[in-house]
C-alpha cells in the first residue's frame, strides 16, 4: 500500500486542480454559504466541547457525591443553557448577515 | 397581507382598524395597515386567555376535600416554582413567586403552542421575548430599588471598592442591559432553531422521521422556559440579596 501513497497524493492533487482550471473565467464563486458553515462549524464544535468538559465535570460530582443531585441539575442545565446561547448568537449573526 | 392563521384574520377583522388608528396615533407604522395583528400576537393573546381561564377555574373550584384535576396541576406548578425559588432566591421568595411563575407558564405554552403542525411558535419572532425579557429587566430593577432603597442599589453598580467605580459603572450597566439581549437571543435562537431543524428534517424525508424532532422541539421547549425562569430568579437574587457582593 505504500508504494501507492504517491499515485493517490498526485490523483488527490488533480482532483482539486481539475476543478479549479474548470472554474477559471467563469462567474466570481459565493463564499458567503462557505462562510455561514465554516462559522457555524467552529462554534458548534467549541459549543459541544465545552458542553462535554460540563457534563463530564458534573456527572463526577454526581457520582462522587449523589446527594447533591438537586443543586448540581440546575447549575447544570444553568451553563449548558449560557454556553449554548454563545452558540444561537453566531447563528443569529449568521442569519441576520446572510440573505 | 401574508398568509395568516384563521383567529389572527378573525381578530384583524374586529379589531384591525382601531389598531392601526391607536398604532399610528402612537407614531408607529404597520407594515400592513389592514392586518396590523400578526400570527404571534394573536397566539400570544390565545394563550394568555387560555391561562387567564385556567387560573379562574382554579380559584373557582379550590377545593381541601375534593381537589380536582385542575388544582393539582396548579399545585405541582406551584411546588415545582416555590421550590426552585426557595432554593435560588431564598429566604423571603413568596414576593417573587407570582412573577416567575407567570413567566414560566406564559413560555412554557408560548413554546408548546409551536408543536400543532402549521401554527409557528409565537417565541420564534423576536419580538415576543424581547417584550418577555423588558418586564423582566424593569421588575427585577424595581425590586431591587424597593428591598435596598435608591442608594443601597445603586451602590451595586459601583462595586466593592470605591475608587474604582468609575470603571465599574459602565461594565455594570452594559452587563445589566445585556441581560435583556441575552434573555431574548437565546429564547429565540433556540426555538427558531428547532422549527428550522424539524422543517429541514420534514423537506428531506416527509413521513414519520420528522415526529422525531417533534419530541426534541417538545423538550427544548420546557428547557427554555425552565431556563427563563431560572435566570428571572437568579438576576432577582441578585438584586435583591443584602450581602456585599
Amino acid at each position: 500500500m505504500r508504494k501507492f501513497q504517491p499515485v493517490f497524493m498526485v490523483l488527490a492533487v488533480l482532483c482539486c486542480a481539475i476543478p479549479a482550471f474548470a472554474d477559471s473565467g467563469s462567474a466570481a464563486i459565493n463564499l458567503v454559504p462557505i462562510g455561514a458553515g465554516i462559522g457555524m462549524a467552529l462554534a458548534a464544535g467549541l459549543c459541544g466541547l465545552g458542553q462535554g468538559k460540563a457534563t463530564a465535570s458534573a456527572c463526577e460530582a454526581l457520582a462522587r457525591n449523589p446527594g447533591a443531585r438537586g443543586g448540581l441539575m440546575i447549575f447544570l442545565i444553568l451553563g449548558l443553557a449560557l454556553i449554548e446561547s454563545l452558540t444561537l448568537f453566531t447563528l443569529v449573526i449568521i442569519l441576520l448577515k446572510v440573505k | 397581507m401574508p398568509d395568516s392563521l384563521a383567529l389572527t384574520r378573525f381578530l384583524n377583522h374586529l379589531f384591525g382598524g382601531v389598531v392601526t388608528s391607536l398604532l399610528q396615533m402612537l407614531g408607529v407604522h404597520p407594515a400592513y395597515p389592514d392586518a396590523p395583528i400578526t400570527d404571534a400576537f394573536a397566539l400570544e393573546l390565545l394563550v394568555a386567555a387560555c391561562l387567564i381561564a385556567f387560573f379562574v377555574v382554579v380559584r373557582l373550584t379550590l377545593s381541601v376535600e375534593k381537589p380536582n384535576p385542575a388544582q393539582h396541576i396548579a399545585e405541582m406548578v406551584h411546588d415545582f416554582t416555590g421550590g426552585m425559588a426557595d432554593q435560588i432566591i431564598g429566604h423571603g421568595y413568596e414576593k417573587y413567586q407570582a412573577f416567575v411563575t407567570c413567566i414560566f407558564l406564559f413560555v412554557l405554552s408560548n413554546n408548546l403552542v409551536g408543536l400543532i403542525p402549521g401554527v409557528p411558535a409565537p417565541t420564534t419572532s423576536p419580538v415576543v421575548p424581547l417584550g418577555l425579557a423588558i418586564p423582566t429587566f424593569l421588575y427585577y430593577n424595581y425590586q431591587g430599588f424597593r428591598a435596598q432603597g435608591p442608594i443601597g442599589y445603586l451602590k451595586h453598580f459601583a462595586g466593592p471598592i470605591w475608587w474604582m467605580a468609575w470603571l465599574l459603572l459602565p461594565i455594570e450597566l452594559v452587563s445589566h442591559f445585556a441581560r435583556i439581549m441575552s434573555l431574548t437571543i437565546r429564547l429565540y435562537a433556540n426555538m427558531f432553531a428547532s422549527d428550522m431543524l424539524t422543517l429541514g428534517f420534514f423537506s428531506l424525508i416527509p413521513i414519520g422521521i420528522p415526529s422525531i424532532f417533534l419530541g426534541l422541539h417538545a423538550f427544548v421547549s420546557v428547557i427554555q422556559a425552565f431556563i427563563f425562569m431560572l435566570l428571572t430568579m437568579i438576576y432577582l437574587s441578585l438584586a435583591v440579596s443584602h450581602e456585599a457582593h
